[in-house]
């Protein structure tokens, strides 16, 4: 019984992707045709001759990257005031931080490229990552948050009273313990920030192009296959990702266990 | 520190400041095509357009991207956008923001969006009737100097023409069983329950509005009355339009309760076998979705016997473009007669029909050239006499949100 649902689960994860590889490599694959009579990689090339397709998936790597550091520094202190610390108006730091997230993108967008474009930051790489910046700190802040409501401070000062200085302090001890928390974060912002499409496509306009902007592009015209192609390279990244950093915290784990 | 950072503001000022005057030193007259091109020269022009078709991306960037690099030292940036509408909001606003060097250079655009941006004087002017191939458009031509009834006013210039058609499948409906009017549809609807839909008419189904305007000019027995707006006649003839519909209703796909919001949505209905006609406005009729691998190769196009309306695609040149002469030099090249040829032949994946009035083109070798495309539209497209007979002008453009919001209102939600 437990194989059967561990099948069932397998299958549900895996069906989807099954079906973007298959449509990925046919053509011409209509219904009630069980099986796609065409292989070709055609569309597939043509994805990848398009030099949009590459300069997209590196565009939204290189926000990606950016979003998730600038959201890791803007988080952690914000973090640490509104975990650690009681204080006047902490209720209302922590509404306006999650505004974002209830607020709709397009309102925000729409008001945000005038005044992006007014001081020069909209189409370009920075304009579009501080917008996503909107998006993923929530996500950032809510995650370190309730790490640092679990942190112990008097191991900091026990440093201190070792005579440690506030750096080694820092690096030794704060982020050290935090660091399971911050790799969870990280990979928050990289996954928000990879997947925008409505603030880039607005803050963007045109100029920068990432996958998710030429998925939609795409989905508009209704190929399958060619929704497939890049789906399948949207979902890679992430999936990397992600992988990497389930064995990273596994190894963490293991190193905490080991020391007890 | 705080020195380092008031240096580091300063100085990316300064170079703000330089970069743009830089760009747009590049100056001509347009009545002086030779300065266009000289201040052509070198630059990227932005085109923005609808992305989602594989083989029109394929054919803008082999066809015009390689002559315009070749030819006149010009790059061309194909934006691909899923919606014209995010670009229209993109030029508004940069209205707002006072940018004075926008991003879009030239954008394919229609109708509503066209006189949205004219309303807000964001359109260049004075130059469609005026670019050396202006000479081959049919000017006097209402169709083309009326953008959804709309004055075009030398704002925009044409490159490809639309007209809607059906398709079926020739492997499932003969042709003899084919319906040639919109009262014959609604009797093969009926007698083939649930294996007919039409596109939803609104902002993203346009083919569907104007399929629905077909059946007002049927059901009202007259195309021209609708060329200009008249509120009284909308009342008294529209309540027989939506009786059309809702009687047509229950025999649709899914008793009309659902529709396919735009064309891609039907095509994939069709081509899995769940209705039996879908929708197109291209030259080649199934050509191009054949191309694409989207509809089988039995699939072929066909016309009623009157009122199936057909229009202009237009391009146009934002106020605030950084790069005008690049954008003129290629909303010229689209209307040369060795492109149009192009553009109609199927196996090139466009499959939008001519902008250019034939006849006007005397080089001997290029009428050859588009005789010889014209002939090669294959089997998948319509007839070119029965299009022609069949041909009807757009409604004046009052007439456009109100069949949308009342067929919402009457057939949708009825």
């Amino acid at each position: 019984m437990k194989y059967v649902i561990r099948a069932l689960l397998y299958l549900v994860l895996v069906a989807p992707l099954a079906l973007f590889i298959v449509y990925s490599f046919t053509e011409g694959w209509f219904f009630p045709a069980p099986f796609p009579s065409e292989w070709t990689t055609t569309t597939f090339q043509r994805a990848m001759d398009d030099p949009r397709t590459l300069g997209g998936m590196w565009q939204g790597f290189v926000i990606a990257v950016i979003v998730s550091l600038l959201s890791l520094i803007l988080a952690f202190p914000a973090a640490r005031a509104l975990g650690l610390r009681q204080f006047r108006g902490r209720q209302i730091a922590w509404l306006v931080l999650f505004l974002p997230t209830v607020v709709p993108p397009l309102a925000i967008g729409m008001g945000l490229n005038i005044l992006f474009l007014r001081v020069g930051l909209a189409g370009t790489i920075m304009g579009v990552s501080l917008a996503h910046l909107i998006s993923t700190l929530p996500y950032t802040v809510f995650t370190l948050s309730s790490a640092f409501a679990r942190y112990d401070e008097n191991y900091e000062h026990q440093a201190l009273a070792l005579g440690a200085s506030p750096a080694q302090i820092f690096f030794n001890i704060t982020l050290r313990m935090m660091t399971p928390s911050l790799v969870v974060a990280t990979l928050f912002a990289f996954l928000v920030s990879w997947s925008q499409y409505l603030l880039t496509l607005l803050i963007g306009g045109g100029k920068i192009i990432t996958l998710p902007v030429l998925l939609f592009t795409a989905a508009s015209g209704g190929n399958p296959s060619t929704i497939a192609i890049k789906s399948l390279l949207f979902i890679l990244p992430p999936a990397l990702v992600i992988a990497f950093t389930a064995r990273e915290l596994n190894r963490h784990g293991n190193d905490i266990r080991e020391q007890y | 520190m705080k020195k380092i950072i008031y240096l580091l503001v300063t100085l990316s000022l300064l170079l703000a400041a330089c970069a743009s005057p830089a760009q747009s030193s590049s100056e001509f007259d347009i009545n002086d095509w030779d300065s266009v091109l000289a201040a052509a020269k070198g630059q990227t022009v932005n085109w923005y357009m609808w992305g989602g078709s594989d083989s029109i991306n394929a054919y803008v960037d082999t066809f015009y991207g390689t002559a315009l690099k070749e030819r006149y030292d010009i790059t061309l940036n194909r934006v691909p956008v899923a919606d014209a509408a995010d670009y229209v909001n993109q030029v508004l606003s940069e209205k707002e923001a006072g940018v004075e060097e926008g991003a879009v250079d030239l954008m394919w655009i229609n109708g509503e969006n066209f006189y949205t941006l004219k309303q807000a004087d964001m359109l260049y002017k004075d130059w469609a009737q005026v670019i050396p191939n202006a000479k081959f458009v049919n000017w006097e031509n209402p169709a083309i100097n009326l953008d959804f009834g709309r004055p075009v006013d030398n704002m925009e210039s044409p490159w490809s023409s639309a007209q809607i058609q059906l398709i079926y499948d020739s492997a499932r409906t003969s042709e003899d069983e084919l319906p040639r009017s919109y009262a014959d549809l609604k009797e093969w609807a009926c007698a083939n329950p649930g294996r007919f839909t039409y596109i939803a008419p609104g902002p993203g189904g346009f083919i569907g509005t104007r399929f629905a305007k077909g059946a007002l000019y049927e059901i009202s027995g007259d195309a021209k009355q609708w060329l200009s707006f008249d509120q009284t006649l909308w009342d008294s003839q529209s309540p027989a339009l939506w009786d059309y519909f809702n009687e047509i209703k229950p025999c649709l796909w899914r008793e009309g309760e659902v529709y396919p919001k735009d064309e891609a949505e039907l095509v994939t209905l069709f081509s899995n076998n769940e209705v039996d006609f879908s929708m197109t406005q291209d030259i080649t009729g199934a050509g191009r979705w054949i191309i694409d691998g989207r509809m089988p190769e039995t699939a072929r196009a066909f016309v009623f016997d009157n009122y199936m309306i057909g229009d202009f695609n237009y391009v146009a040149i934002p106020v605030n473009s950084p790069h005008k002469a690049a954008a003129l030099v290629l909303a010229n090249l689209l209307l040369e007669p060795e492109f149009q040829a192009a553009q109609i032949l199927p196996e090139n994946g466009f499959g939008l029909g001519f902008a250019i009035d034939v006849t006007r083109v005397t080089d001997p070798a290029q009428v050859a050239l588009l005789e010889e495309s014209a002939s090669k539209l294959g089997e998948s497209a319509t007839p070119a006499d029965e299009m022609a007979k069949a041909l009807a002008g757009d409604t004046a453009a009052e007439y456009q949100s109100l069949v949308e919001q009342d067929w919402l209102k009457f057939v949708l939600q009825q």
